[in-house]
């Protein structure tokens, strides 16, 4: 395979600082309901089975055993995993994209200092107690605005108060009354947190968010979970930013093909998008899906039949607000010494560049605002026009 | 004043006779570590425990991979049936009884509540397989058996501690001019020795001193290198869980400097230093600071946190003492200031106040009943999936600074839901014949609040004893203590 490496986000800079001045006055004007969908793939997603490089006799030649076969032909370098059904659907419509051999700039392969990273967006383990998505939606004052779906608040969407999470527990909420009582009983206390709180669970015993299911199990699993945040962020007055987690990348052994686990877990990925996609109607196209994981796995398979931890990986991003169909890459080749310590996959994009771009867009804020106080004044590229819809 | 019971305890059982004093129940209990009231025959140390880690995580990274690389389904059995083998589910469930018997069914109730203190402060957070098999084990072996030293101790066991060492990735902290650095095969494998400052930084953050203290990067750095060389040893090329010992091949030679202090190479820096940042003042005011969070009010002033560091300096940090001396605080603010509890110990006095500790946590008798090589019951299955279902399970933090401390982070919808319903399964605890005990509401509130009236006339407004329960425990005088 020949592929020369592309000049896309060469010169990114210089256009950045070139529409600056006329980014703003466009920002400030937009008043429709924008949704942000962020997806976190636990483990390492390995982005050369999610979307292989074609014909190229190296890569073959180390996967022998964990080839995708089949692949969905995306363009003259790049295929999709042919179980992706909607996230392809997306790209005929053109409204799927993906960012290749990108990563955040994390090389020491611990799950854990990777996890903490890709959600804090910070470069020390543990140090950050905010997430980007927070800092940023503090920044563009989306109080109130955050569904995350799963029990504790993740550490991506802390750092903005009031966030609501929807992750149902067996059993069901009790009657209006006694919720009436129990609320009343907060408001003479002064209890206002808690008062929230009823008003939340309230509302929720309304839409009946609790039912449909038989066990917690079943409503607990991001099928579920992705229809009724669906229903939650097209509302007008509904949440602006969603947080899913699919868990299980990591696969040392037995990765499979076509049939594997990480193609499971990438299943259970895409379904998301197609649960998305139908239920969020005519907000979908006013709404940005992304995903973030914590590093890419190594070219060659090991002696299990899986891969290990790795770098450099791909974002799958779909949803009205993309600009067209199209793998972005700065493609860095899959020869030794072009691998990240002569093993994996090289990044040559922070990905902070695209999740900083996408907040820009997603919550007209500018771009050298989020670099500046959600990144700490770091250097990266603004590819909003690039990727995105305004 | 009946407050306090749920305050440093987990409130009164119905018809249990108030202590006549209070404050002096409270402070005896922490004087000597008694043995734990679980009488269940699986209590293991830290060390057998290990015993299962191995074969679980050996077994799993090496025989099943190979064995059925072209067999993802095989696999996924394969890995179902070593959990059962290695009683991977039971162990955090046998632990959690035993953990939850000291806080409701023994005679030391409040040493069962500063112990989950502690157990925080120390986190061992969920990676490794170590919250199956080895983070029970840790906090009786290393947390509680040190409750009645100075926290020198606990300090000093705490970190050298297997789990400890293989959470904070300290294993992999190696000298980058030690002997083993120079060594032939790190060139041919690529594996350069390396500092890991991960320990070292919640060494300092997190267990002792504290940002507070103001030291920086290269403090950090230097107390990372006097932790190179504490790790388990490896045999057949493997962490076969051996103890953490000294390997003066892989620690960085040379003297070391933390916070302008100089310390010499060896084995012997580290509890050298340890000790120094255990004395450190900042130290003592971050432990009182986050003792008086703990029991009296997510902002403590510094009225409050004064007397505990007073007792830290006149004791050397004899941890009785300082334990005394937080509930003296928290006894003389009782009435002023309330706590919001986290999940775990607003389940503890939910049941507690119930009087369903016979049923919670599961008996010894069943737990006894497992065999190795099969699935736990449902029923013994109970105190893990509980745990975390409402958010708070001791053994799985997500990160090493542990569960926070502050209300607002407890108060997310679904978290609130959680309590409405298991306040409602809370109920389903009881016999039938309690449930139909149309009294029990009465005597529960009788016997824990200062006010009956008032509290009654609120629960008598639900329908029926389920819904009793549920109001009643979610009152703000029991979420907040």
């Amino acid at each position: 395979m020949k592929i020369s490496r592309r000049d896309f986000l060469k010169g990114s800079a210089a256009t950045t600082l070139f529409l600056a001045g006329f980014n703003l006055p466009v920002l400030a004007s937009s008043s429709r309901k924008k949704n942000l969908v962020v997806i976190m793939l636990r483990g390492g997603m390995d982005g050369l089975c999610a979307v292989p490089v074609i014909g190229d006799k190296d890569f073959e030649k180390r996967r022998k055993k964990i080839l995708i076969e089949n692949p969905i032909k995306l363009d003259t370098d790049f295929a999709l995993h042919p179980k992706l059904n909607a996230f392809h659907k997306c790209w005929k419509e053109n409204t799927g994209a993906i960012v290749h051999a990108t990563s955040i700039p994390y090389t020491a392969r611990s799950h854990f200092e990777g996890q903490n990273l890709m959600e804090s967006g910070g470069r020390v383990p543990y140090k950050e107690k905010t997430g980007w998505v927070g800092r940023a939606m503090k920044l563009a004052k989306l109080q109130g605005d955050g569904l995350a779906l799963s029990l504790p608040m993740p550490l991506l969407l802390r750092g903005v108060p009031k966030n609501n999470n929807y992750f149902p527990s067996d059993g069901k909420l009790p009657r209006e009354d006694t919720l009436d009582l129990l609320k009343s009983v907060y408001a003479d206390s002064s209890e206002e947190e808690l008062m929230d709180m009823m008003n939340f669970i309230k509302k929720r015993k309304n839409e009946d968010m609790m039912s449909g299911y038989s066990s917690s199990w079943d409503k607990r699993k991001n099928n579920n979970l992705s229809k009724q945040a669906a229903a939650y962020l097209r509302k007008p007055n509904g949440p602006r930013v969603a947080v899913f987690e699919v868990n299980g990348f990591d696969t040392h052994a037995a990765q499979g093909g076509v049939n594997g686990t990480h193609t499971k877990c990438l299943v259970e990925m895409d379904d998301i998008i197609k649960n998305l996609k139908a239920e969020l109607k005519d907000a979908y196209k006013d709404t940005l899906i992304l995903t973030v994981t914590e590093f890419g796995r190594t070219i060659k398979q090991n002696g299990g039949n899986g891969t290990e931890h790795g770098y450099g990986t791909a974002i799958f991003m779909a949803g009205g607000l993309i600009k067209k169909s199209q793998v972005h890459t700065d493609w860095p080749g899959l020869k030794r010494k072009e691998l990240y310590d002569g093993r994996d996959l090289n990044a040559t994009l922070d990905a902070r560049s695209v999740y900083a771009s996408a907040m820009s867009s997603v919550f007209d804020l500018d771009f050298k605002r989020i670099q500046k106080e959600v990144f700490w004044g770091e250097e990266l590229q603004n590819l909003s026009d690039k990727l995105f819809k305004a | 004043m009946k407050n306090f019971f749920r305050k440093v305890a987990f409130g009164l059982k119905p018809d249990e006779k108030a202590p006549s004093d209070p404050l002096v129940w409270a402070q005896k209990q922490v004087e000597i570590i008694p043995e734990f009231n679980w009488k269940g025959k699986h209590i293991y140390s830290e060390k057998e425990m290990r015993k299962y880690w191995i074969t679980q995580r050996v077994e799993e990274n090496t025989t099943l991979r190979k064995k059925y690389k072209n067999d993802p389904e095989g696999f996924r059995r394969a890995e179902e049936q070593l959990r059962n083998d290695t009683g991977q589910r039971y162990w955090p469930n046998n632990e959690i009884c035993i953990r939850h018997a000291e806080g409701i069914r023994s005679d030391n109730p409040v040493l069962a509540k500063l112990w989950y203190f502690w157990t925080n402060h120390f986190t061992i957070s969920d990676t490794q397989s170590l919250a199956e098999f080895s983070t029970g084990a840790y906090h009786r072996d290393f947390i509680r058996a040190n409750m009645d030293k100075n926290f020198e101790t606990m300090a000093i066991e705490a970190t050298v501690a297997w789990p400890m060492i293989m959470h904070l990735d300290n294993k992999d902290n190696e000298g980058p001019k030690s002997q083993s650095a120079k060594e032939e095969w790190r060139r041919r494998e690529k594996r350069p020795a390396t500092l890991n400052e991960n320990h070292a930084r919640e060494l300092m953050e997190l267990h002792t001193i504290s940002p507070d203290a103001g030291y920086n990067q290269k403090d950090v750095e230097e107390l990372a290198k006097i932790m190179t060389g504490w790790r388990p040893k490896w045999t057949k090329n493997k962490d076969m869980g051996h103890d953490v010992t000294f390997f003066s091949d892989r620690h960085e030679p040379g003297k070391k400097y933390v916070l302008g202090k100089e310390y010499k190479k060896g084995r012997k820096s580290l509890k050298t230093v340890i000790k120094d940042l255990a004395n450190h003042p900042s130290c003592r005011e971050f432990i009182a600071t986050k003792l008086c969070r703990y029991l009296i009010t997510d902002y403590p002033t510094p009225e409050m946190i004064a007397p505990v560091i007073k007792a830290w300096e006149q004791s050397d940090g004899y941890l009785p003492e300082v334990h005394k001396a937080a509930i003296k605080v928290a006894f003389e603010y009782n009435d002023k200031y309330r706590k919001f509890q986290n999940p775990e110990n607003w389940w503890l006095t939910t049941i507690n106040m119930s009087g369903s500790t016979d049923k919670y946590p599961v008996s010894e008798y069943n737990m006894n009943k497992f065999v190795f090589g099969f699935k736990p019951s449902q029923e013994m299955r109970f105190p893990d999936w509980l745990l975390e279902d409402i958010g708070c399970h001791p053994y799985k933090q997500k990160q090493p600074n542990g569960y926070s401390d502050l209300e607002k982070d407890w108060l997310s919808t679904e978290l609130v839901i959680r309590r409405l319903i298991y306040a409602k399964k809370a109920f389903h605890q009881y016999k039938v014949k309690d449930q139909i005990d149309d009294t029990i509401h009465e005597r529960i509130i009788r016997t824990n609040f200062d006010n009956p009236d008032k509290i009654l006339k609120i629960v008598s407004k639900a329908k029926t004893n389920e819904e009793k329960h549920m109001i009643l425990f979610n009152l703000p005088e029991v979420l907040k203590a």
